[in-house]
């Protein structure tokens, strides 16, 4: 009976084993079926938002506020100067002071950027908010080519591809503003148009040293309407060389302006008291021509730090009125002046350790190239206001407290030539000497 | 009187344990990462007044670090783009300071059981550009192949595509990892995979043998093969600096570069530059 009892076990205890594996193995399967099914579930929620993700990475927000203090040695509106015009005090040093007033607290821009960039297109928009109001700056597309990824095509407002100074970003710039001719000849530095660009790569060998700029654009500036058929093309052959073993790079580009602006009347001025009157120049174009040259040396010299020396020169004829000399963004309603003008600069940037620079620039600007200031104003001249010439001295350091943080401490000395001591006009009589216009200006800056 | 020494005593004295070390930051190539840390941690026993942290995330991490001002040192396992020297331009009017710290042979990476065992640049180029996609067109099992490489900061991944890739993108199904040890171990376990990186991360995997075109000789990426050239795919180790180093950065630099520094270079898998 025992015997029987052991064999019965033996048979039947391996059945009950076999069937508790079984049962243990459908188990672990079924959790691993949960498992991998919970996995999948997870790479499809990453599959989902890596979509999603790539998506907002093609959006990139930049941006910078640049809030400051200035003070002037003299205080604006004084009495017979212009308000507003290029001569103002501040005018250059961003935005004319008010009558009276010397020292102001301002934000000097406030931008934000916005850029969506695919494989080969970029839409940019930029806005500047101030106390102001809210500008556009930037506004345009960009389609490069699919092949070489050398050339592109942007339409839209965007900097005008001249020289040095206009494509070098306000929130970059190591001085506060850019030197006077640039407001002069290119007011709000974009402009509404169409380029094209020639940026070759480095696969491309020797080429990638040179770029080329070239657009059509109306000419009006950023924030005006198209008012004339005339179209002024913009462009600019730069090359960049850097010699990396000894730390040096040399940038430099040739830049070219050719338009034209619609005279009003058949009188044009040009010179000292040069008048032509022929009868055609009445809404005939008279040509807005500059030419550029600017050069940067960058050198790693000094044991304190990087050093770089900047120059840059604009000449050319520039329509205007009597009183300004500023590029128009509308048709003129008075005599057109044309002058032959001469702006230039020397800068020098100098790295002091890794977070202080000490930065220094002379800037000279003769809107009338031909004549000198001290005509303004003299018998039988015509010359006005838009002919004084300024020199500018400007020295300041900055300081990085961080990648976003900068402070600027910089003073503007600045000197316009005299006007001829027999003048009895009201207006031209405070340029007999030089007036207090001297600028101190404490930015404070943050980028990201 | 007494009280006033001690006072001044302890506080000469504390002086001295709290004069602050000099702290150098190295940022940048997760390929380096290694490398550096053995020359940081030996520097360091050798001059105790420096304290020298390291840092990965990649080389493009690294140099826009350097660029941001948040290290001192860059290392990266491929040179400097134009865009970034521009960057650092205009922010420190310098290109930056190159120097070449040491030879890497970037390797090619199949699972031990690959019956492959040597491959052209050519192929190399079709299998990562998506062109190539199953192993028996180049000679192996009738299976798919699976692509592992770096992520896009990395410059593995940059010098990779630039040089071997001639310039073309990734194969849209290539799995981009964290770290040149990440491609190993996905390598390792995959059978059908292939993948690159650093020599010195080539343990436990089969780095195959690479030829320039499809009649010349396969190498294999030994040091001498790196250092002749014969092997087609090596590449410098570079540290970069904003400026010419001074003080502790030019000291622990010429140390890199000298004998003792050198031979970690071969210690830990690569090969020296001296």
């Amino acid at each position: 009976m025992l015997k029987r009892a052991i064999i019965f076990a033996l048979i039947i205890l391996p059945a009950i084993n076999t069937r508790a594996q079984d049962t243990s193995r459908d188990d672990a399967n079924e959790k691993v079926a949960e498992v991998k099914e919970a996995i999948n579930g997870i790479n499809e929620t990453i599959a989902e938002m890596k979509t999603r993700l790539d998506a907002l990475s093609k959006i990139k927000l930049s941006g910078y506020i640049q809030a400051q203090l200035t003070s002037s040695s003299g205080a604006g509106g004084f009495a017979g100067s212009m308000i507003s015009g290029p001569t103002a005090v501040g005018n250059f040093q961003g935005g004319a002071l008010a009558k009276d007033v010397s020292t102001r607290f301002s934000v000097r821009r406030g931008r934000l950027k916005v850029t969506y960039g695919a494989d080969i297109t970029e839409y940019v928009l930029q806005i500047d908010v101030t106390q102001s109001g809210v500008g556009i700056k930037d506004a345009y597309a960009t389609i490069k080519d699919p092949w070489l990824r050398t050339f592109s095509l942007t339409a839209g407002v965007f900097d005008r591809p001249f020289g040095f100074e206009i494509m070098y970003s306000s929130g970059r710039r190591e001085m506060p503003e850019r030197t006077r001719m640039y407001p002069t000849l290119f007011p709000g530095e974009r402009e509404l148009g169409i380029k094209i660009e020639a940026n070759p790569t480095e696969m491309m060998g020797f080429l990638s040293l040179f770029n080329l700029k070239l657009g059509v654009f109306n000419g009006t500036g950023p924030n005006a309407n198209e008012v004339d058929n005339m179209k002024d093309v913009i462009g600019r052959f730069g090359a960049s060389l850097p010699f990396v073993e000894q730390n040096i790079a040399i940038d430099a580009g040739v830049s070219i302006y050719a338009g034209g602006i619609k005279s009003p009347t058949k009188y044009i001025y040009k010179k000292i008291n040069e008048i032509d009157s022929t009868q055609s120049n009445k809404g005939a174009f008279f040509g807005r021509n500059y030419i550029g040259f600017d050069a940067q040396i960058y050198a790693d010299l000094l044991p304190i730090g990087g050093s770089s020396l900047r120059f840059e020169a604009i000449t050319g004829q520039q329509p205007g009125t009597k009183d300004d000399n500023r590029s128009p963004s509308s048709l003129l309603s008075t005599d057109m002046y044309l002058r032959n003008f001469l702006g230039y600069y020397f800068a020098l940037i100098q790295n002091v350790g890794l977070q202080h620079q000490f930065v220094a620039r002379y800037d000279q600007f003769y809107p009338n190239k031909d004549a000198n200031s001290k005509h303004i104003g003299a018998p039988e001249s015509k010359m006005g206001l838009g002919d004084l010439a300024y020199t500018t001295i400007g020295i300041g350091w900055v300081y990085y407290y961080d990648a976003n943080v900068k402070f600027v401490l910089y003073y503007d000395m600045i000197t316009n030539d005299k006007v001829s001591p027999l003048t009895t006009n009201a207006t031209y009589k405070p340029y007999k000497d030089d007036i207090k216009d001297d600028i101190f200006t404490f930015r404070v800056q943050y980028r990201f | 009187m007494k009280k006033i020494l001690v006072a001044m005593l302890t506080a000469v004295m504390a002086f001295g344990f709290f004069q602050p070390k000099e702290t150098i930051t190295i940022k940048g190539s997760d390929t380096m990462v290694i490398l550096t840390q053995r020359w940081a941690e030996i520097y360091m026993q050798k001059n105790p007044g420096i304290v020298i942290q390291v840092t990965g995330g990649g080389s493009g991490t690294g140099i826009s670090a350097l660029i941001n001002g948040t290290t001192d040192i860059c290392i990266a396992s491929r040179s400097m783009k134009p865009s970034e020297r521009e960057r650092l331009k205009q922010r420190y009017n310098t290109l930056g300071v190159e120097i070449k710290t040491a030879i890497d042979g970037l390797s090619i990476y199949v699972n031990e059981s690959n019956p492959i065992q040597e491959l052209s640049l050519d192929q190399i180029k079709n299998i990562f550009t998506g062109k190539i996609t199953n192993w028996k067109e180049i000679g192996g099992a009738n299976q798919r192949i699976i692509l592992y490489g770096r992520e896009n900061n990395s410059g593995t991944y940059i010098y990779f595509r630039d040089n071997v890739l001639n310039g073309e993108d990734y194969a849209a199904t290539m799995q981009s990892l964290p770290g040149t040890a990440s491609v190993v171990n996905a390598v390792a376990k995959d059978k059908i995979g292939i993948g690159y990186g650093g020599a010195a991360y080539g343990k436990g995997i089969r780095e195959i043998k690479v030829k320039r075109d499809a009649n010349s000789i396969a190498y294999e990426p030994t040091e001498e093969n790196v250092k002749s050239k014969n092997y087609p795919i090596s590449r410098y180790l570079y540290m970069y600096v904003k400026s010419r180093p001074t003080g502790a950065i030019k000291g622990f630099i010429d140390w890199i570069l000298s004998a003792e520094g050198q031979e970690i270079v071969s210690k830990v898998g690569y090969y020296p530059v001296r």
